[in-house]
Parts: structure tokens; C-alpha cells; sequence
């Protein structure tokens, strides 16, 4: 099974994969307009500036996520 | 004791059980369409479907599925449910495909030569790019019959006409002037293979240095031979990467293309639940889903749009569809009769 994964470091805090996040937006609709999601079951959230995972159990190994990040800060493996 | 061994291959393997008889199941990850039939069909639960929308989204290095060799029981299940050739089973080298005491899907493709026009409308409609099609035309001149010439003591080689034809048939040999020689071209020539007589050159040349004739206005096309028109060709699908979606027979223009499926089923997608994430559309094989562009602004159209004519049902999208918006259901599966009951329910069981 593949994981995802996250590098801090590359993050720019941009949010694209949070509102990209096909499951994000079943979770919590919000974030497809852009808003911080009101809740911490989504795969991931941008926190202080940078990517970090909160339910990554709900990720369902799409690669949207992957497929929109610029810098390589989000990706399965 | 009887052990099962694993040769990987980059992302192909090879399964095989260390007896006299050789039962050896071979996976080839490029055929694979991610659809997971091989998963669902396992008795023992060895294989593994990946995270197919990942894995092929981000061209990932890791194959699409995974068997666990000490799992894996050799029984071919699996090579016979997938509806493409990336599980191949075979038993002392012959293929479970090749042998009658096991069901097979009843689906084929096909292009009759007799009827194709070879005019490549499949070839390029093919999802899984697996049709060739080879063809030769016919000669040019044999097509078109005039007369032309061209005065070279009128030319003044002005290269109008070699600018101006279609056929690129004029070909002037253009130089500098010298004291010596003071001419911009050295000769003038007319290729007759490829000259139409369109007479676009006789009507364009400012001298009127060209006589040239169509025979074809001026006469009939009496001395033309109609068999010298007919293309001749050859198609070849290839059917390690054919789905049988059947986009070769609806482009088709003269029905020169017949496809069975193996499957008969509906596709449902709840639009609501949607959210245009675009897995289902980059893993579907048959091109059977598409994003629609709204025909005028404003205009609220579908979120994805389907054509269930080259649908499989192979289920490839309800699986990557990461927020259960497609439903694939198999209604009616076409497979050659067996005398096994436990071969027989497993087929059965591919209806959902």
C-alpha cells in the first residue's frame, strides 16, 4: 500500500492540494472555496504556513494532491 | 516441499511453483487497466490491487498490482478474469487461454480488410493505441493526365509559378547573377510524377512562358485506368492491448470494425458527489469519460460526462473514485461453457 507523504521543507503553504483534495471537499465543503477547513478529519491542512497531515486515513490514493503540488511537498509512496 | 518462487522484472513478475509440472503466472504491468476483477476473482485473497490513481496519475514505479507468491495457490483464476493480457497462466508452457476445459470471455475485435477504406479514423481513435493501419497510395500522375512545357527562352524566371504550385512539381535552379552569366536561375523544370495539371502556373506566369493542358477538362478521362485509384492496405490490432471498447467500430465509416465485449453492465454517475477531481477520467481505458465544456458562459453543465457505448465495465473508475460517486454494475458476463462448478460460480460472480 502506498502512503502519503509530506516534506515540510519544500512546502510553500500555497493550499492547492487541501482545496484539490477530492476527499476534502466530501468532508468538508468549505475548502473548495478556498476557506480553511472547519474541521480536523480532512487528509491535510495548511498550518502556520506549511502542509501538515491531520486524517490521512481517509486518503483514498487518488494523486490529485500530487498531481497539483509545484514543489513536490506532497506525494504517495 | 513445494515452494512458490517470485522473479520481479522491473514492474512485471513472474509466479512459479517448484514442480514437475510447471504452473507459472506471468504479470505484464503496461497491459494492466487497473479494473481489479483479478482481486476480487483471487479463492485465496494473494492479490492486491495498488492505488491505481496514484500510481497512474504520477507514472509511479510501482506496479499496479501485487500477488503474495506464498499466498498464491497457481490456480489461473485470476489470468482468466482479466479482460485484458496482463495475468497470462500457463500450465507446462500452454496458456489456461488456449485450453477448452476452462471458460474464457467471449469477446473479440476485428477489421475486416474487405471492407476497410484504410482511412485511419480507428488508428487514431483507439484508446489503448493498439491498431495499425498500413496503406498505399497510388501513384499521382496515374491519377490525372495533361500536357505541360515550359518555354525557357520566354522564362524570365521570376519563380512565381515554382511559388505557386500546389504540387510543389516547378523547380527552379536559382543563382546569383554574374558579369558572365547575368540570369537568376540556371534551369526550369517541371516534375511530371507530381504535376496535376491544376494550371495555376499557365495562369500566374507573367510572359505566359507555360502552355500546359488538363486533359481531364478538355476530354474525359478516357484514358485514365480506375484500378490505378484503388488503395491497397492492411490492419493490425494488437490484441495485447485491445480492451474491445468498441471505439474502432462506432468511428468506423463503412463498418469495417466489429467488436464483442465480454461484458454487459451500467454505469452510474452520482454528479452531486462529484468533485471533478479527474481520477476516474485519467484511468478509465476506453476514453468512455470527459470532462464537458460548457457551450456558452454561465451554462451549468455535467461534472463528468460518460458515453457508456465504449464503456467495459470493467469498474477501473468506481475504484480510483475517491469520494464513491460511480457505481459500475456488471449485469451479463459472455464466457464459453465449463464443466467446473467452481470455475462457473466465480464467472457468475463477476455480476454485480
Amino acid at each position: 500500500m502506498m502512503e502519503l507523504k509530506v516534506n515540510q521543507d519544500n512546502c510553500l503553504g500555497c493550499g492547492v492540494c487541501v482545496v484539490a483534495c477530492p476527499v476534502n471537499v466530501s468532508i468538508s465543503p468549505e475548502v473548495a472555496g478556498g476557506h480553511g477547513p472547519k474541521t480536523e478529519e480532512v487528509v491535510m491542512m495548511v498550518e502556520n504556513g506549511v502542509i501538515k497531515l491531520f486524517t490521512d486515513a481517509n486518503c483514498t490514493k487518488c494523486g490529485t494532491c500530487q498531481l497539483f503540488c509545484p514543489v513536490d511537498a506532497i506525494w504517495l509512496e | 516441499m513445494v515452494t512458490n518462487t517470485k522473479e520481479v522484472k522491473a514492474l512485471d513478475f513472474d509466479i512459479s511453483r517448484s514442480t514437475e509440472e510447471e504452473r507459472k503466472l506471468s504479470f505484464k504491468d503496461e497491459f494492466c487497466i487497473g479494473c481489479g476483477i483479478c482481486e476480487k476473482v483471487c479463492p485465496v485473497e494473494a492479490i492486491e490491487l495498488g492505488d491505481i490513481g496514484a500510481i497512474v496519475r504520477n507514472e509511479a514505479d510501482v506496479p499496479k498490482i501485487c500477488i503474495d507468491e506464498d499466498k498464491c495457490v497457481l490456480c489461473g483464476m485470476c489470468s482468466v478474469g482479466c479482460p485484458v493480457d496482463a495475468l497470462d497462466f500457463t500450465v507446462d508452457g500452454e496458456s489456461i487461454k488456449d485450453m477448452d476445459v476452462y471458460p474464457h470471455y467471449v469477446s473479440s475485435a476485428e477489421i475486416d480488410d474487405e471492407t476497410c477504406i484504410y482511412c485511419k479514423a480507428c488508428e487514431t481513435a483507439c484508446p489503448r493505441e493498439a491498431i495499425t493501419i498500413a496503406r498505399d497510395l497510388p501513384d499521382r500522375a496515374k491519377l490525372v493526365t495533361g500536357e505541360i512545357e515550359i518555354d525557357k527562352e520566354t522564362c524570365i524566371d521570376c519563380g512565381i509559378c515554382e511559388e505557386m504550385c500546389p504540387a510543389d512539381a516547378i523547380t527552379l535552379e536559382h543563382k546569383i547573377p554574374t558579369s558572365a552569366d547575368p540570369t537568376v536561375s540556371s534551369d526550369i523544370n517541371v516534375d511530371k510524377d507530381k504535376c496535376v495539371y491544376c494550371l495555376i502556373c499557365r495562369k500566374v506566369c507573367p510572359v505566359d512562358a507555360i502552355k500546359a493542358v488538363c486533359r481531364t477538362c478538355s476530354y474525359g478521362e478516357y484514358d485514365l485506368d480506375p484500378a490505378a485509384a484503388e488503395i491497397e492496405g492492411s490492419s493490425f490490432i494488437d490484441d495485447d492491448l485491445c480492451v474491445r471498447c468498441g471505439w474502432c467500430q462506432e468511428i468506423c465509416p463503412v463498418d469495417a470494425a466489429k467488436v464483442k465485449k465480454p461484458f454487459k453492465g451500467e454505469l452510474t454517475i452520482d454528479q452531486d458527489k462529484c468533485t471533478s477531481c479527474g481520477a476516474c477520467v485519467d484511468i478509465c481505458p476506453c476514453d468512455v469519460l470527459s470532462f464537458p465544456q460548457p457551450e456558452e458562459p454561465g451554462q451549468i453543465v455535467d461534472k463528468v460526462f460518460k458515453d457508456e457505448k465504449y464503456c467495459i465495465y470493467c469498474g477501473a473508475c468506481g475504484n480510483v473514485c475517491p469520494v464513491e460517486a460511480i457505481t459500475v454494475k456488471r449485469t451479463d458476463v459472455d464466457y464459453t461453457p465449463t464443466k467446473s462448478k467452481s470455475w462457473k460460480n466465480k464467472m457468475e460472480s463477476l455480476k454485480t
